[in-house]
């Protein structure tokens, strides 16, 4: 609970520091929600051009879109230190979120808010309230949809604690992590009826970008409850994974006594 | 003679630097395995799906297409606008501008070297990879396809640093760029032929992206369509008439910016 409470009060605190310099705030989410729509333009006429690939619509490239756009925005707003993880560890700045008394991965995740993931936030939502216009969703639809953007979160959140605890294996971490985060998310925004077979396992359970945005638009979409519950579990087993790596990743930090305290 | 010292010694130092922290090349290696990679798998299975053929095109031109973008990307011709935000913001444009050096070849040379080791050792591993496992498009044999590769190419790489130094540029008068900088950068994405090849485009995206210096400045992804042999010179007209037009731009632009810098000293 009091580790819930110091969550809310860093975010609060993130926002009104963010706010501040306003004309800056507002460009950075109106831009962020602007610049994703090309994804949804490029994925249209891809769809136009090529036809139904695994029964994808455009609806559904909408929904692809909304699930992921929200899922990252989430994260990467309120827990925007993590990007930051692989900075801390080279510069020795890590030294004062470990002399913290609060637990060590909510410390460093709220520690950076990322402005322009709120238009990530606000381009997800109004993607995803198309998409149910679109489907002419049901109320279980639209509760399932909520579920499913807690569970991707929740698999986007876990996925990225696994890239960026590497940067306390590697000298350099800044270009290798760099490189995970593309590997990972850059699947996510693809088309995913063009996922079949191999490439679909690899990256439903080894690499778990289609988890945060292809399968919960095909949950959604057939309505899939052995999907959801597949989702569910996987959502808990990678959650799960990237708190035992983060915290084995941890130990591996030498301390170079870098004297700050503070945020 | 001084700048051309100048952008000589720029570009070396940088090779000589990445080659020795080869961090960059490992992260520019997982991005293009990452982006065009797994674009390509994707791909090959959409054309197997239609019987090898969307739009009058086969798979071998898609991919050599989509190569050629993702390739030209690993140059990070677009940091330039990122480079001078940050030189602005922190003030290190100051110091910079205090210099005998012009800061906007500075700045140019200094993003052209930073990115061109990767790009050679990419293009050349993965070009040689691909041919193994596709081969490569007969227009790629034909005698005039070098040169025009070469030349639309450098007139690419040229277009590209005038379209982010004008974002860049900006940055004197605007307090933060990246919202501009994301709206220009996807535009060259879509248009330059990235997720989506030039030949599954529609009519009217094909035509804007050959009329605006974002499409223009990737007319490298072009170089492999059966119809390049034709429009060559077309498309190369255009990329020289957008170079002019914004090139001007871009020297009144640094003219202002010049004029906004006081220098203190200190």
């Amino acid at each position: 609970m009091k580790e819930l409470y110091f969550a809310y009060y860093a975010v609060k605190k993130n926002i009104q520091s963010s706010a501040e310099l306003r004309t800056s705030f507002l460009m950075n989410v109106i831009g962020m929600a602007v610049n994703n729509t090309a994804f949804i333009i490029l994925w249209t006429f891809f769809v136009k051009s090529v036809g139904t690939i695994g029964g994808w619509t455009v609806a559904d490239i909408i929904g692809l879109q909304g699930f992921t756009a929200l899922s990252y925005g989430i994260v990467f707003s309120v827990a925007g230190g993590i990007r930051k993880i692989a900075d801390s560890v080279a510069s020795g700045a890590f030294d004062r979120f470990m002399l913290s008394p609060k637990n060590l991965l909510l410390r460093i995740a709220m520690s950076s808010f990322g402005v322009s993931a709120l238009g990530d936030i606000v381009f997800g939502i109004i993607c995803l309230t198309f998409y149910a216009i679109l489907l002419h969703v049901t109320i279980y639809q639209i509760v399932i949809i909520i579920l499913l953007v807690a569970l991707s979160s929740v698999v986007f959140f876990s996925a990225i604690t696994i890239i960026y605890a590497t940067s306390f294996f590697f000298t350099d971490a800044s270009t290798v992590t760099g490189g995970f985060f593309e590997l990972f998310f850059t699947p996510a925004l693809f088309h995913g009826g063009a996922f079949q077979g191999g490439m679909r396992f690899v990256f439903t359970f080894i690499i778990p970008s289609l988890l945060v945005g292809s399968i919960p638009v095909e949950i959604v979409r057939n309505m899939s409850l052995d999907k959801l519950l597949l989702i569910a579990i996987l959502s808990v087993l990678w959650f799960t994974l990237s708190i035992f790596v983060f915290n084995r990743a941890v130990r591996r930090y030498e301390s170079s006594n870098f004297m700050t305290f503070g945020s | 003679m001084k700048e051309t010292r100048l952008a000589i010694n720029i570009v070396k130092i940088l090779i000589k630097d990445r080659m020795l922290y080869p961090g960059k090349l490992i992260v520019d290696t997982f991005s293009v395995v990452a982006r065009c990679g797994i674009l390509l798998i994707l791909y090959w299975y959409v054309f197997k799906l239609n019987n090898g053929v969307i739009n009058n095109t086969t798979f071998l031109f898609t991919a050599w297409s989509m190569f050629f973008y993702f390739s030209f990307s690993v140059l990070h011709l677009s940091g330039i606008a990122r480079t001078i935000m940050q030189d602005v913001q922190s003030g290190n444009v100051e110091v910079l501008f205090s210099k005998p050096v012009s800061y906007l070849l500075y700045r140019i040379w200094w993003q052209i070297g930073s990115g061109i080791f990767s790009f050679i050792i990419i293009s050349i591993v993965a070009s040689i990879l691909l041919t193994l496992a596709i081969g490569f498009p007969p227009t790629i044999t034909i005698g005039m396809f070098l040169p025009s590769f070469t030349l639309t190419f450098l007139l690419g790489a040229v277009l590209t640093l005038c379209v982010y130094s004008i974002v860049g540029l900006l940055s004197f008068w605007i307090e933060d760029v990246n919202p501009i900088f994301w709206i220009v950068d996807k535009a060259v994405m879509i248009l330059g032929g990235s997720y989506l090849p030039i030949a599954l485009f529609p009519p009217l995206m094909y035509k804007i992206a050959l009329y605006s210096p974002f499409g223009a400045s990737l007319f490298i992804t072009h170089t492999v369509s059966p119809s390049w042999q034709n429009n060559w010179y077309e498309l190369i007209g255009i990329q020289l008439l957008w170079i002019f037009g914004l090139g001007i731009i871009v020297y009144w632009m640094y003219e202002q910016a010049r004029k906004k810098v006081s220098v203190n000293g200190g």
